[in-house]
């Protein structure tokens, strides 16, 4: 059995109020962990600002900035600059951000980041919907989700934001998911060691949100991982693709039957998302020449 | 100077100020709970704990864990019916884990560096006899040493072993095995008596006068005889006897083709036996081949070795014509029983055949020798009737083994030894014995986190080539290599053993777990409850548990 | 004592840029707009040609540079942005952001007016509208002001803790180039102090900022941040004063002109100043005793200043160069606030003039004297055009 090897440097503290089960307070474990001390996070509006903070109190031993919901990258660029004016250009600048704050409203300051390679380690906690509002669609809600404001499922797909910000050519952009502590954190160790902008997009399966059990998070992001619906790959340089686990041997149906928010599909609408999974695979399996 | 004022809207202080453990209504505990191999071995034996030691590369301590239970692993490595591997919850994802292989490999690597049973803690003045040097009293010998009981051993053979030696042929258990198991035990500080036999109620009377207590292991050494049948007659051989002349390796006067009748395991060491004297050999059996009492790898060996069966069939009378013995024979429909070893058969009118041979060694199964003790002990059916502390009607004298039981496996003799001297122990002085509860439910597979565990196909010891099988007494199964035997431990799920994989404390989203040297806390303060840390342990030994 | 400097032909937007490169901020994001953008454009000019080390953010929107400012501002670095109009109005949300995080951001505002209907022309309702997003207010009245005032705002602002925008009109003042004097280096670095807040994102001292707070705390930091803007009119006062010894340009948050026995004054800000300054003169000249009453620093509103000024003064005509829709003039709605319940309260008028860029030359504010010096007080305000 593969042991989990990150060490937990006391980062990260007890008594924060993430839901019982929430494995984004996992990855945040990880992150804050595989970071270190020598780092400042800015948080925008998102189940992680509600996780670090509640005035007086900081779960996170780094300083954290909190932010505005569409303000991420432009504030992490702020604390950036200005450490390095302050001579301490080797600190490292964490962003924080839900799916809300990166794939929607604070898509517009991520790409002006990315564009300008601003030296940045931004991660997005990926619910696929506005989970700390109660559950509203994002444009990262995948299709045919219930959420609160699509009742009957969401008719669009969700966006590919890896490959949006690949295309700004930044050095690195990667997917992680909780069930892999090993490789979020070997990911984190890397992205760190770059500079310039660097994006890791984190599967957090929500458990209010999606529908699933206090206990299953880490197992729904698992089967989303092997049943290729949340491939974990690498994109360094806008171009070269690396698959980090490269057999689909998941079912897809399985994922989505465990969940409320797809408790109504039906078979065609099954299938469709099956092929959906299975082109997205492919396209990105060739590009990582596997 | 720039003067900024006060202001309050910085954090001051950690959460941990927060006590989230009163959102909680279960809590994890940490439990190592019984795996299912355990449940289902006769001896009780930790074999999650001491596979994983096999894994981890401490084969001394592997062994200690081994024989806290049995003081055996070499012989039941090689003969024990396993039914361990049977539950093992590795079957469900692919193969179960091949727990007597390894047993054997720990058990040779012990004979080979000659590690020895610590000498007993505690000195008893308390004294018992064992009567019987089989594998029930030779395990009664042991656990009761080990409690520092002062032990005699009373023997009517001239050497130990009892079925072990005089039952089990060669190519199965290698001799060598045999005494140097035994001998461990001895050397414990065992007062062995050979050729003594307690032939009658006054001698055991006697004995226990003598005695604090007396452990009665006799087992069951008498052949069943086969009705319509002439022991008598030179071309039949009792399989008790055969076996044992021919594990004295002596020669075997029968002729060239052989019947041997009954499915049991003693009918195939029999049948094996004869073929390796170089006769062709019939198995005669009442069962029909899927219903064989005997275990299936043997039935599977002796076909490999040319045995033939003839199943779901039974042998109504003789004839004889010079060295041509005809056996008339009639197929049955056989209807198994609710206990084992019940049936009912019902021949086939038309369907009657015969068989030819020159010989045959009936092998339907063996009694106790009850009688010589009937005014002291009662017993029941065809065993001595005990309590369930396994002792007899009168009080301080126990039985165990064949003697007491119709669960006849050899690994089934060693745990009631076992038991029996716990529950001598218990009588005669206050001594502590931990054993998990027996309430405690086994890990089911459900628990079990298989993403941790990949697919991987079993590693099986090898059998060596029939041809040379066929030549010698030699064993048969070939030990696993070092490599091998690291492998297939690697297989092992630990079911409900604690493996100390960090899983449970690394996937805890409230850092609630707190390492110890070997196992884990949960803070209570914290622990949300959650149940990711049960649902991420590989090995399936944490449990939530609901609080008030 | 009047400390060595240099007499330069500047337009108002490069006046302000000069005074960047002279206080040589830590960080500046900036994004383009018009008539702001010749301030971005000098500023990128000077760290192109290495002559500041500023780092220099150039983000896709107002939005995001005031994002980055606050940010910057609470890592401990002194930061200067400029916008103008509808980049202002983005970033509306971040200015409430700024000051509740107590960020000493210096901030130049082009007063523009807002689209709709798009137009490029001097009005201030862009900075007005801003009046309750809990930054200080300053208004300039030509080119050297608007230099002298981004050096003095970072004194102000980082000694309480309060974003300090400063603005000037577009055009008037933005482009009109007049002769500056831009003082040396070393006079403004002995000006500010160093800026070494209390609080900041440090990763000695682990300390976060903005994490959700319950609701008296909330109230709490309000009370703390009024307490703050109660000392910003002495500040602005003891600040103008302190520059002026160093320049003998002194500023404060009010200054008036001719006032002295004067039966009507012009309450107004930004460049009409200047227009009015030749009105009064000439209506002096008239015979009519006119005086103007600058206000320099609108938020926070000097009022008790503004009653103590205008205190026994028959008439006063508040000119703006906006207008609220609904209600009126901006300052003139202040003005009437400050004046409240007092004894001797002038007659007042509100007059919106030049709303949108249009032109308001002396003659005209010499007709509005004339017109409302003796008129009983306009209960509505009232359009000059």
């Amino acid at each position: 059995m593969e042991q989990i090897n990150y060490t937990d440097e006391g980062q990260f503290f007890s008594g924060h109020v993430a839901c019982a089960g929430c494995v984004e307070a996992v990855s945040l474990r990880v992150i804050l962990n595989t970071v270190g001390p020598d780092a400042v996070a800015v948080v925008p509006p998102s189940c992680t600002a509600v996780i670090c903070g509640g005035y007086p109190f900081s779960s996170v031993k780094i300083p954290v900035y909190h932010t505005t919901l569409e303000s991420g990258a432009a504030s992490a660029t702020g604390v950036k600059r200005a450490l390095v004016k302050k001579g301490k250009p080797d600190t490292t600048v964490l962003c924080l951000a839900g799916d809300g704050g990166t794939y929607d409203i604070g898509l517009q300051a991520l790409s002006s980041a990315a564009e300008r390679n601003e030296d940045i380690l931004y991660i997005c906690f990926d619910n696929e919907g506005y989970m700390n509002t109660g559950g509203q669609k994002s444009s990262s809600t995948p299709v045919n989700a219930v959420t609160g404001s699509t009742p009957a499922g969401k008719s669009t797909k969700k966006k590919n934001m890896i490959e949006i910000l690949a295309a700004h050519r930044i050095p690195y952009v990667a997917t992680a998911s909780p069930s892999d502590l090993n490789d979020m954190a070997a990911k984190v160790k890397k992205a760190q060691g770059m500079k310039g902008t660097k994006v890791i997009i984190i599967l957090i399966p929500c458990l209010p949100g999606w529908g699933v059990a206090d206990n299953s998070a880490v197992k729904i992001a698992r089967m989303a991982v092997e049943s290729g619906v949340f491939p974990l790959f690498e994109i360094e340089g806008g171009l070269d693709y690396t698959m980090n686990y490269s057999s689909k041997n998941g079912s897809v149906k399985e994922y989505l039957s465990v969940q409320k928010r797809f408790r109504h599909l039906n078979e065609d609408q099954i299938s469709s998302i099956e092929n959906d999974v299975d082109e997205d695979w492919q396209r990105i399996a060739d590009k990582a020449g596997v | 100077m720039t003067q900024q004022p006060p202001t309050p809207l910085w954090t001051n202080d950690t959460s941990e100020a927060r006590m989230t453990g009163t959102w909680r209504s279960a809590m994890p505990n940490y439990k190592n709970l019984p795996s299912p191999c355990r449940g289902a071995c006769p001896v009780g034996g930790r074999i999650a704990e001491w596979i994983r030691e096999i894994e981890l590369g401490d084969y001394k301590k592997a062994w200690t864990i081994l024989a806290d239970n049995n003081p055996f692993p070499s012989i039941a490595g090689r003969i024990c019916h396993h039914p361990c591997e049977t539950d093992c919850n590795r079957n469900q994802l692919d193969e179960t884990v091949g727990i007597c292989n390894l047993e054997r490999f720990v058990g040779d690597l012990a004979l080979k560096e000659n590690w020895s049973f610590p000498a007993p803690t505690v000195s008893r003045d308390t004294s018992i006899a064992v009567v019987g040097g089989g594998p029930a009293g030779l395990s009664a010998c042991y656990q009761l040493r080990r409690l520092g009981f002062k032990v005699s051993l009373y023997e009517y053979q001239k050497q130990l072993g009892g079925l072990l030696r005089y039952g089990i042929p060669a190519y199965r258990l290698e001799k060598k095995i045999l005494d140097g198991e035994i001998q461990r035990i001895i050397d414990m500080g065992v007062d062995v008596h050979l050729n003594a036999e307690v032939g009658s109620a006054e001698a055991l009377k006697e004995l226990h006068e003598k005695h604090d207590a007396v452990y009665l292991a006799t087992g069951a050494s008498r052949s069943k005889n086969l009705p319509g049948l002439d022991y008598s007659q030179s071309w039949v051989m009792d399989s008790a006897d055969f076996l044992a002349e021919t594990n004295a390796e002596m020669a075997c006067d029968l002729g060239k083709d052989l019947v041997v009748i009954g499915g049991g395991s003693a009918a195939m060491d029999v049948a094996r036996t004869a073929r390796r004297l170089g006769r062709n050999v019939t198995v005669l059996t009442l069962e029909p081949e899927d219903k064989l009492p005997a275990h299936e790898v043997e039935v599977v060996e002796a076909k490999e070795e040319e045995i033939t069966f003839v199943s779901g069939a039974m042998m109504q009378s003789v004839e004889v014509n010079g060295e041509q013995i005809t056996l008339k024979c009639i197929r049955v429909e056989f209807l198994q029983g609710e206990a084992r070893g019940q049936f009912t058969i019902n021949p086939i009118p038309g369907s009657e055949f015969e068989l030819v041979t020159n010989g045959v060694i009936p092998s339907i199964g063996q009694d106790a020798d009850l009688s010589r003790w009937q005014d002291l002990l009662n017993s029941e059916g065809p065993v001595i009737s005990t309590d369930k502390q396994w002792q007899t009607s009168t009080p301080g004298i126990f039985a165990g083994g064949d003697v007491a039981s119709m669960d006849r496996f050899v690994t089934q003799a060693i745990g009631m030894g076992k038991e029996a001297a716990f529950a001598i122990a218990r009588q005669l002085a206050p001594v502590s014995n931990e054993t998990s509860s027996p309430d405690d439910p086994m890990v089911p597979y459900s628990v079990i986190n298989t993403s941790y565990h990949s697919t991987l196909r079993r590693h099986l010891a090898a059998n060596s080539e029939v041809e040379a099988r066929l030549q010698t007494f030699d064993e048969v199964q070939q030990p696993l290599s070092h490599d091998e035997a690291v492998a297939e431990a690697s297989r092992c799920f630990s079911c409900g053993t604690c493996i100390l994989c960090d899983n449970c404390y690394l996937y805890c989203p409230d850092m609630a777990i707190i390492k110890l040297e070997d196992g884990y806390e949960v803070k209570d303060d914290y622990c949300k409850g959650c149940g990711l840390c049960v649902a991420e342990c590989p090995t399936g030994s944490i449990a939530m548990q609901e609080e008030k | 004592m009047n400390a060595i400097s240099n007499k330069m032909l500047l337009s108002g937007n490069h006046a302000v840029s000069w005074a960047v490169k002279l206080v040589e901020p830590d960080v500046a994001p900036v994004y383009p707009i018009t008539p702001q953008t010749p301030i971005l454009e000098k500023i990128t000019e000077f760290e192109g040609r290495g002559e500041i080390t500023t780092e220099l953010v150039t983000p896709e929107s107002e939005h995001s540079a005031m994002s980055a400012c606050i940010s910057a501002s609470l890592t401990g670095a002194r930061v200067f942005t400029a916008t103008s109009s509808q980049g202002l109005l983005l970033m509306h949300e971040l200015l409430h952001y700024a000051s509740g995080a107590r960020a000493p951001i210096v901030m130049f505002n082009v007063n523009r007016t807002p689209a709709s209907p798009w137009g490029f022309w001097p009005d201030q309702l862009d900075s007005l509208s801003q009046r309750d997003t809990g930054w200080i207010q300053l208004y300039s009245e030509n080119p050297q002001e608007s230099l002298d005032s981004v050096i003095q705002g970072y004194r102000i602002a980082e000694a309480v803790g309060i974003p300090t925008m400063i603005s000037h009109d577009a055009f008037y003042v933005s482009h009109a180039l007049e002769v500056v004097e831009v003082p040396e280096k070393q006079m403004v670095s002995d000006f500010l102090p160093d800026y070494e807040p209390e609080n900041v994102l440090d990763v000695e001292a682990g300390r976060s900022f903005g994490a959700p707070i319950d609701q008296m705390t909330w109230n709490r930091s309000r009370q703390e941040l009024a307490g703050s803007f109660a000392k910003v009119e002495d500040l602005v006062n003891e600040t103008g004063e302190a520059y002026g010894k160093l320049t003998s340009r002194p500023y404060g948050a009010l200054e008036e002109y001719r006032t002295d026995d004067a039966e009507v004054v012009i309450v107004t800000m930004g460049s009409m100043c200047g227009t009015t300054r030749v009105a009064v003169d000439t209506l002096r000249e008239q015979g009519i005793a006119a005086g103007l009453l600058k206000v320099r620093l609108f938020k926070p509103l000097p009022s008790a200043s503004l009653r103590k000024a205008l205190e026994g003064v028959p008439c006063a005509i508040v000119l703006d160069r906006n207008y609220s829709p609904g209600m009126g003039g901006i300052l003139h709605q202040e003005l009437k606030s400050a004046l409240y319940g007092m004894n001797d309260a002038p007659r007042l008028h509100g007059i919106m003039a030049g709303v949108g860029g249009v032109n308001v030359p002396p003659e005209k504010i010499e007709s509005l004297v004339t017109k409302y010096k003796d008129a009983p007080t306009s209960v509505e305000p009232q359009w000059a055009e």
